[in-house]
């Protein structure tokens, strides 16, 4: 089908542009600054979400409040005013203009943040209430037991959720191209700008080229739920009661 | 540029008439997406119950496509690019008729049918099968024991995940911005290049969505407590 | 002993495999009209297996079963073999009542919506019968809200209103706490008094001394002793059948 051919075409014409954006003539775009942005954002967002999850989990309500505020804020409007209240904050709160691409990254990390936290807040109330009470008994205190026993298994059993929220994050990355980031979506934009004539394929492209990305990103984060979950049984067989006293896999 | 002052907003009918249109826009292309969601989903289950295995593997490649391409691509390849592959005529009389708002309510809909389908495919796998045999050994037929037995306990058991979905659905509405379709965000911008008052337009914008969201969320939560009572003892 | 007049139930050389596992070997036998059978042995011997096969909520192999003249396991339509289906009542272990739906309702759906009868005369028919299994004042009450005892009263309703002319019961009383084994022992009684055809899966031999006619005794896949309950009980026959009754004493 003559479809194909130019679908071929294009990819062979612009894929450099694809890949990496109109870098070195330009900020770094395409593919690799899909990843990227969505790497940084997860990154950013691992560590805020996880103090978000101990912060909704404590008994103060200073603390708890505000963060469920966040979240119901985050999961309550579209991610596309959120965009346009950090494009419209943040350079009044730094001083100075900021680029599209860190607007984007700030966005994520906040909004997967709230997720995230969510996440790790299931993890740790899934683990068995045995394991604070065991930690306590030896001497731990609050936070000493969450670093050394309750998160590291927590955060072991939340891997399969976390990257499927990576994924979702890099569904998200799109919604920059309402800001001019320059990530893939916005170039095909640009390629599509320039053929005029063949959006049809070039927007094929596009989908396939997420498809791609993401598909295989599940297929990964499918193997991993298994092996963790394998894992998992061995422990709970391995559940005696003295068990605590002796490291166990997926512990520090 | 002068202090918060929300009435700049909200004193100018121009603004509001704006909000009110918008408001309406977005409602549109929920419930126009949602309906088509849900029945493009029961349909998707019902193909998948199929002993075909063609009807097996065009189902999961449904599905595996709607949830593994951005919502905001999958609109543009409708709007951009199947658009394109239209007679041309067929493309003028679209335009002239709101054929954003229809593109929209298509891709958003396509797009949300892949989850509920799941969400209902999971809602079924979670009765179980002592029903089946109870409703068989009465009698019913195939569709008799799903039209009676089976589906209403499918339903019930996927009204949290179909609930989540349908907030994400509601959410993603205004992604439909970025084919031009006027609702509540586009809307939220437009008076915000107007007046530069982005703080009072932005504020008034996720008040509404807030409102929307909470009354879905709680209209979620009364059913979750009407089904509860229909769940087996402990 | 009941007057039996005919067959109600006939299994002709029914013959079952789990892959290469024998689970039905040769049965062949009969329960006659207003017959009341029970069937009993030890785990694993195909008990359920056999009862399940009657309404073809299990295949068979090779042989026949002959249910009201019929062939279930000929080839048929599947609107002739749910008739068929509606016509012989069956009581799970597990009730396996619909959550959904209030008791009534339970009991209503069936005669509505396989056999066709206007909700008015449904209505009264499930009244009646919820009536004849004491369970009027929870008519409206949903499953969830009623003990497992109330629960398979209500499932043996839900059969009932049918109007089949045979029950068939698959352990009905093993999945109830003792105190509520009785209420459901109380209301079978009851239909065998009324000159129900019954077929019963069931450890409670008590129930099978007072009630049944005959007492079949499986073992491997095979009925290995038929007798009436004070010959079955008394003098058994089949070493397997000795040991399974001295094994029950002793508990």
């Amino acid at each position: 089908m003559s479809m194909l051919g130019t679908i071929v075409d294009i990819v062979r014409d612009n894929w450099l542009l694809l890949l990496v954006g109109q870098y070195p003539n330009g900020p770094l775009g395409g593919i690799a600054a899909t990843l990227i942005l969505s790497v940084l954002g997860i990154a950013c967002a691992f560590p805020l979400g996880v103090l978000m999850a101990l912060a909704s989990l404590s008994p103060w309500r200073a603390l708890r409040l505000p963060v469920f505020a966040l979240i119901y804020l985050a999961r309550g409007i579209p991610l596309l005013l959120i965009i346009l209240w950090v494009y419209f904050l943040l350079p009044l709160l730094i001083g100075h203009n900021v680029p599209g691409f860190v607007t984007m990254l700030v966005t994520l990390a906040i909004y997967e943040a709230a997720f995230i936290s969510e996440i790790v807040r299931g993890g740790i109330q899934a683990l068995p209430k045995g394991q604070m009470d065991a930690a306590r008994a030896l001497g731990h205190g609050h936070l000493g037991a969450m670093r050394w026993v309750i998160l590291p298994q927590a955060l072991f059993n939340s891997i399969p959720s976390i990257l499927s929220q990576f994924v979702s994050t890099i569904k998200e990355t799109t919604l920059g191209y309402i800001i001019n980031v320059p990530e893939l979506t916005f170039a095909a934009g640009q390629i599509n700008n320039r053929l005029l004539t063949k959006p049809f394929e070039v927007y094929a492209i596009l989908a396939i080229a997420y498809f791609i990305v993401c598909w295989t990103l599940t297929w990964l984060a499918g193997v991993l739920e298994r092996r963790i979950a394998a894992g998992r049984t061995h422990q709970a067989d391995a559940a005696a009661p003295p068990s605590f006293l002796t490291p166990r896999p997926g512990e520090a | 540029m002068s202090g918060f002052d929300l009435m700049a907003i909200l004193a100018k009918p121009e603004f509001l008439r704006m909000l009110i249109h918008g408001v309406q826009t977005t409602i549109l292309v929920f419930i126009g997406s949602w309906l088509l969601a849900m029945s493009l989903g029961a349909l998707l289950l019902a193909v998948r119950m199929l002993p075909s295995r063609i009807a097996e593997a065009g189902v999961a490649a449904y599905i595996s496509y709607h949830r593994n391409v951005p919502t905001l691509v999958q609109l543009m390849f409708w709007y951009f690019g199947i658009a394109s592959l239209l007679p041309p005529e067929v493309q003028i009389w679209l335009a002239d008729h709101n054929s954003e708002a229809v593109f929209a309510i298509i891709a958003l809909g396509l797009c949300q049918a892949a989850y509920f389908s799941e969400d209902l495919r999971s809602g079924l796998r979670a009765v179980p099968k002592g029903q089946w045999e109870a409703a068989r050994a009465l009698g019913h037929s195939f569709f008799g024991a799903m039209r009676w037995v089976l589906m209403p306990q499918a339903v019930r058991n996927a009204s949290p995940a179909i609930m989540n979905h349908t907030v994400s659905l509601f959410k993603n509405s205004s992604l439909a911005m970025a084919i031009g379709v006027a609702e509540l965000t586009h809307v939220i911008k437009e008076i915000e290049s107007r007046t530069f008052r982005a703080f009072e337009a932005y504020l008034l914008g996720t008040l509404i969505y807030l409102a929307c969201t909470l009354l879905l969320m709680a209209f979620g939560a009364w059913l979750e407590r009407r089904n509860r009572r229909l769940r087996p003892a402990a | 002993m009941r007057e039996t007049q005919g067959e109600m139930i006939g299994f002709r050389g029914v013959n079952k495999f789990y892959g290469a596992l024998p689970a039905l070997v040769d049965v062949t036998e009969s329960v006659g009209r207003g017959e009341v059978v029970v069937v009993c042995g030890p785990s694993g011997s195909g008990k359920s297996t056999l009862i399940r096969t009657v309404n073809r909520l299990e295949e068979i192999h090779s042989g026949a079963i002959l249910f009201d003249g019929h062939d279930v396991h000929a080839k048929m339509s599947s609107a002739q073999l749910n008739h068929l289906r509606g016509r012989i009542g069956f009581v799970f272990q597990s009730f396996n009542l619909f959550p959904h739906l209030s008791a009534l309702e339970n009991v209503m759906l069936s005669p509505m919506r396989v056999s066709g009868m206007a909700r008015a005369a449904a209505r009264e028919r499930a009244l009646a019968l919820l009536d004849r299994v004491g369970l009027s004042a929870r008519r409206d009450a949903f499953p969830g809200q009623l003990s497992g005892g109330q629960q398979q009263r209500v499932a043996i309703a839900r059969a009932l209103a049918m109007e089949p002319p045979a029950m068939l019961f698959d352990e009905p009383t093993s999945a109830l706490d003792p105190e509520m084994v009785t209420e459901v022992l109380t209301v079978m009684r009851g239909l065998a008094n009324d000159g129900m055809t019954m077929m019963c899966v069931t450890h409670e031999m008590g129930f099978a001394r007072d009630v049944a006619d005959r007492v079949w005794f499986m073992d491997e896949g095979r009925i290995v002793e038929t007798a009436p309950p004070e010959d079955f009980f008394g003098r058994p026959q089949h070493p397997r059948a000795q040991r399974f009754l001295s094994e029950l004493r002793t508990r």
